[in-house]
C-alpha cells in the first residue's frame, strides 16, 4: 500500500490527523469539481461553438469533431467558389493580374480584432474581422477591362476570408481548450492517483502510530500498577514481619520483665497499629 | 493560459503562404500588408514549383514566431504538406495556422494537423 | 481598284489567315468540350486543332498550362505571318503587338518601382509583346533610367513622349499609366489605318475604323464604370478616354461627368448598340453593379466581347485587307479564353456555368 505513493512527513499526532482528514476531504471535493469542470468545459464550449457555428451555417451533428470537420469542408467549398471567381477575372481581363496585385498591396484593408470569451474560467480568443474602408489598394485594377469582375471577386474573397477567420477562431479555441483540458486532466489524475492515496496513507499511518502509542501507554500503566501492587505487598509483608517481631519481643519481655516499657503505652501502641494500616 | 492572453491584442493581420492564385485572391480581399521602410516586409509568400522548401520554412517561422502582428496564418494545404514536420510540431495558439485548399488541390481533412489533434482529443 | 495590287504583296498572308480561321473551334467543338469530364478529355478534344502544341503537357495539366500552350500556338502562327509580311501590312501587324507591349512595359515599370529583380519578370511578359530590346529595360534600376530606355529602345516611345514624364511613372497608379498608353496607342492605330495611303479608302479603313471605334468606346465605358468609388478624379478620368469613337465627343463629355451608372447609360444612349447592351444587363434600372449578372447570366463585359467577336467574324467577309489578321487574333484569343473557361469549370466542378463562353461559329 505504501511503496510507490508514500506518505507525508508528519508527526503522528492527533492534530496532524485532524489536518490530514480535512486535506483528504478537500482533495476529494476538488477532484469531483475538476472532473465536472472538464466535462462542462467541453460541453460549454460545444455550446459556444454551436452558437458560433450556426453563424457559419453548420448546426447538425452534436460531435465537435464532426462540426469542425464540416466547418473545414465548408471552407473548402467557399474557397472553391472564390477561386472560381478569380477564374472569371482572368477570363474577363484576358490575362494574369497576379503580379500586379502582389505589387500593389500596401496596406491591409481586411484586418482582425482579437476578443476574449470566458468559458468556465478559460479565456478563449475570438477573432473578429473588420475592414478599413479607407484603404483601397486595388480600386483601379482592371480599369480598362474586367474591373467589374475584379470587384466581384474581391467581395467573394472577402466573404471567404471572413469564413476563414471564423474557422481560425474556432481552431485557436480548440488548441487552447485542448491545452486546458490536458492540464485539468493532469490535475485530476494527480489528485486521484497521488494526493488522495498519499493522504489516506498518512492518515492510516497516524492512526496506527496513535494506536501503538495507546498500547504502549496501556502496557506502561499496567506495569506501573503491577509494580505498585508488588510494593504494597512487600510493605505489607514487612509490617507483618515487624509485628511478628514485636509480638515475639513482647512475648520475650513479658517473660523477662513483664511490666517494663509496656505499662505506660498500652493505648498508644494500639493507636500506632492503626496508623500503619 | 494567462501568458497567452497578453500578446495578441496587437495581432491584427492575416498572413498567407500559398500558390499564386490563392495569394492573388486573398490579396484582392485586402489582407495584403507591407510594413513601412526601411525593412519592408510582406505578409504573403507566393510558392511555386521552383520555391525551395527552406524558403517556405523560413517564411513560416517568420510569420509564426518573429512577427507579432499576425493573428492568422493561412497556408495552402499542398504547401503545408511540403513542410509538414514544421506545421505538425507547431502547437501555439497564436497565430492560428489554418490550412486552406487551393484551386488545384482540394481540401483533404486527413492531412490537416489541427484536425488530427482534435480527433485525438476526442478519441476518434 | 484597291484589290488590284493587294495580292502581290499580301495575298499569301491573307490566304494563310483564312486557313487559320478554318481551324477555329466551332459550336460543335465547344459542345463536345463541355461534355468533357477531365482536362485530359479536353486535351484530347483539342488535339485536331492544336496538335503538337499540347503534346508536351503532363497528364491532367493545370488550366493555366493549357492556356499557355494554346497561346504558344497563336504566337507561333502570328510570328510566321509577321515574318512574311512586307510594307504597310508588316507595319499593321506590328501595331497589333503594341497592345501587348504596353502590358509588358507596365509590368516592368511595376517591378522597377518596387525594386524587384525585373529579370524574373521577363518570363511573365506576353510573348506577343516581346521585342528584342525588352531585356534592355531590365538593366534600369530606377524609374528615370527605365523611362529613358523606354524612350530610346522601344516602339512605344511615341505613346510616352507627350503625355507621361518620368515623374508620372513614379507618382501615378500603374493602371493610369497603362490606360494612358493604351489610349495613345488606340489613337495612333486609328490614325494609321485611316490616313496611311495604302489603307485610306480601302476596306481596311472601313473595317478597322469600326472595330477601333468600338474598342475606344468600350474602354471609355469600362473606365467610367470601374472608376466609381476610386480615387480617380473626373478630369483625370477624362484624359484616359480615347479621342475618337462613336461616343466622341458628346458621349465622352457626358461620360466624364457621370457620377453613377444612370448617367453612364444616358451617355451611351447615343448609340443604339450600347443602349441595347445596357438594357440587356439591366443597368438602366439602377440595378447597380450587383445586378451585373443580368437575366441570362451575361455581364456587360460579356456582351462587349460578344459584339467584338461578331464584328471580327464579319471581317472575314471582306477581302484584300490585313484587318482579317486582327480579327483572327481576336477570335483566337477569345477561343483560348473560352477553352480556359471550360476547363476551369471542369477542373473546379462548376458545370452549371460552363456555357458562359462566346462562340460565334
Amino acid at each position: 500500500m505504501s511503496g510507490a505513493v508514500g506518505r507525508e512527513a508528519v508527526f503522528p499526532t492527533r492534530q496532524s490527523l485532524g489536518l490530514m482528514k480535512s486535506k483528504l476531504k478537500g482533495a476529494e471535493t476538488g477532484h469531483s469539481l475538476l472532473k465536472r469542470k472538464n466535462v462542462s468545459e467541453v460541453r460549454i464550449s460545444t455550446f459556444t461553438y454551436r452558437r458560433r457555428l450556426r453563424s457559419t451555417g453548420i448546426n447538425r451533428t452534436p460531435e465537435i469533431t464532426r462540426r469542425i470537420d464540416e466547418a473545414k469542408q465548408k471552407m473548402g467549398r467557399v474557397m472553391q467558389v472564390a477561386a472560381f471567381s478569380l477564374a472569371e477575372v482572368s477570363y474577363a481581363v484576358g490575362g494574369d493580374i497576379g503580379y500586379q496585385v502582389q505589387e500593389s498591396a500596401k496596406q491591409a484593408r481586411f484586418r482582425v480584432r482579437a476578443n476574449q470569451d470566458n468559458v468556465s474560467g478559460v479565456l478563449l480568443p475570438h477573432f473578429e474581422s473588420y475592414t478599413e474602408e479607407s484603404i483601397n489598394d486595388f480600386g483601379l485594377t482592371g480599369l480598362g477591362k474586367g474591373g467589374q469582375q475584379v470587384q466581384r471577386c474581391r467581395e467573394t474573397y472577402a466573404r471567404a476570408v471572413e469564413t476563414l477567420v471564423e474557422l481560425a477562431s474556432l481552431q485557436t479555441a480548440f488548441v487552447i481548450l485542448d491545452e486546458v483540458i490536458k492540464v485539468v486532466n493532469r490535475r485530476v489524475n494527480a489528485i486521484e492517483h497521488v494526493i488522495i492515496p498519499r493522504t489516506e496513507n498518512t492518515i492510516k499511518y497516524i492512526n496506527s502510530e496513535l494506536d501503538e502509542l495507546d498500547r504502549e501507554e496501556f502496557y506502561r500503566l499496567k506495569k506501573v500498577s503491577g509494580k505498585k501492587q508488588r510494593d504494597v505487598a512487600a510493605a505489607d509483608a514487612e509490617i507483618e514481619a515487624a509485628r511478628e517481631r514485636e509480638a515475639q519481643k513482647q512475648l520475650g519481655a513479658a517473660t523477662e520483665t513483664p511490666d517494663g516499657p509496656e505499662a505506660p503505652d498500652v493505648l498508644g501502641e494500639q493507636e500506632d497499629n492503626d496508623v500503619i494500616f | 493560459m494567462a501568458a497567452g492572453t497578453v500578446a495578441y491584442k496587437d495581432r491584427q493581420f492575416l498572413a498567407v503562404i500559398g500558390d499564386e492564385d490563392s495569394v492573388t485572391g486573398l490579396l484582392l480581399a485586402g489582407i495584403g500588408h507591407v510594413t513601412g521602410p526601411p525593412d519592408a516586409q510582406r505578409n504573403f509568400l507566393v510558392v511555386d514549383a521552383k520555391t525551395e522548401n527552406s524558403t517556405i520554412e523560413k517564411a513560416f517561422q517568420n510569420f509564426t514566431q518573429e512577427r507579432n502582428d499576425i493573428a492568422v496564418l493561412l497556408i495552402n494545404q499542398h504547401v503545408a504538406e511540403r513542410i509538414r514536420h514544421v506545421v505538425d510540431s507547431y502547437s501555439e495558439a497564436f497565430p492560428a495556422v489554418l490550412e486552406i485548399p487551393s484551386k488545384d488541390h482540394p481540401y483533404d481533412p486527413e492531412k490537416d494537423s489541427v484536425l488530427k489533434r482534435v480527433r485525438r482529443l476526442f478519441g476518434e | 481598284m484597291e484589290g488590284l495590287f493587294f495580292n502581290v504583296n499580301s495575298g499569301y498572308i491573307e490566304g494563310i489567315v483564312r486557313g487559320y480561321r478554318n481551324s477555329l473551334l466551332n459550336g460543335q467543338h465547344y459542345s463536345n468540350l463541355t461534355q468533357c469530364e477531365t482536362i485530359d478529355d479536353v486535351k484530347l478534344q483539342l488535339a485536331p486543332a492544336y496538335g503538337d502544341f499540347l503534346g508536351a503537357l503532363p497528364p491532367n495539366p493545370s488550366t493555366s498550362a493549357l492556356a499557355g500552350k494554346m497561346t504558344d500556338k497563336l504566337v507561333a502562327e502570328f510570328r510566321y505571318l509577321l515574318a512574311q509580311a512586307t510594307g504597310s501590312t508588316a507595319r499593321f501587324l506590328e501595331y497589333l503587338t503594341y497592345g501587348y507591349m504596353i502590358d509588358n512595359v507596365a509590368l516592368l515599370i511595376t517591378g522597377t518601382l518596387h525594386e524587384r529583380d525585373t529579370r524574373e519578370l521577363l518570363e511573365r511578359c506576353h510573348p506577343l509583346g516581346w521585342f528584342e530590346t525588352l531585356p534592355v529595360l531590365c538593366v534600369a534600376t530606377n524609374i528615370e533610367e527605365l523611362y529613358n530606355s523606354v524612350l530610346v529602345e522601344t516602339p512605344l516611345a511615341g505613346f510616352f513622349k507627350d503625355s507621361l514624364s518620368h515623374q508620372d511613372l513614379d507618382e501615378l497608379n500603374i493602371e493610369i499609366v497603362r490606360n494612358t498608353l493604351y489610349k495613345n496607342y488606340l489613337e495612333d492605330f486609328y490614325k494609321f489605318v485611316t490616313t496611311h495611303p495604302d489603307f485610306k479608302g480601302t476596306p481596311t479603313q472601313e473595317v478597322m475604323a469600326e472595330i477601333l471605334e468600338f474598342e475606344a468606346d468600350r474602354r471609355a465605358i469600362n473606365i467610367t464604370l470601374n472608376s466609381f468609388g476610386t480615387e480617380l478624379s473626373k478630369p483625370e478620368r477624362r484624359k484616359l478616354y480615347p479621342e475618337f469613337g462613336k461616343l466622341y465627343p458628346e458621349g465622352s463629355l457626358m461620360l466624364s461627368r457621370a457620377d453613377d451608372i444612370e448617367a453612364v447609360s444616358l451617355a451611351v444612349s447615343i448609340s443604339a448598340d450600347y443602349k441595347a447592351f445596357f438594357d440587356a444587363v439591366g443597368l438602366t434600372q439602377g440595378g447597380g453593379l450587383g445586378g451585373m449578372g443580368g437575366s441570362d447570366g451575361k455581364s456587360l463585359e460579356d456582351l462587349f466581347y460578344q459584339k467584338e467577336m461578331e464584328m471580327s467574324k464579319l471581317v472575314f467577309t471582306r477581302q484584300f485587307t490585313p484587318a482579317i489578321v486582327y480579327a483572327w487574333m481576336r477570335l483566337k484569343e477569345q477561343e483560348i479564353r473560352n477553352v480556359t473557361w471550360i476547363s476551369e469549370c471542369i477542373a473546379q466542378n462548376q458545370k452549371e456555368r460552363i456555357g458562359n463562353f462566346i462562340s460565334v461559329f
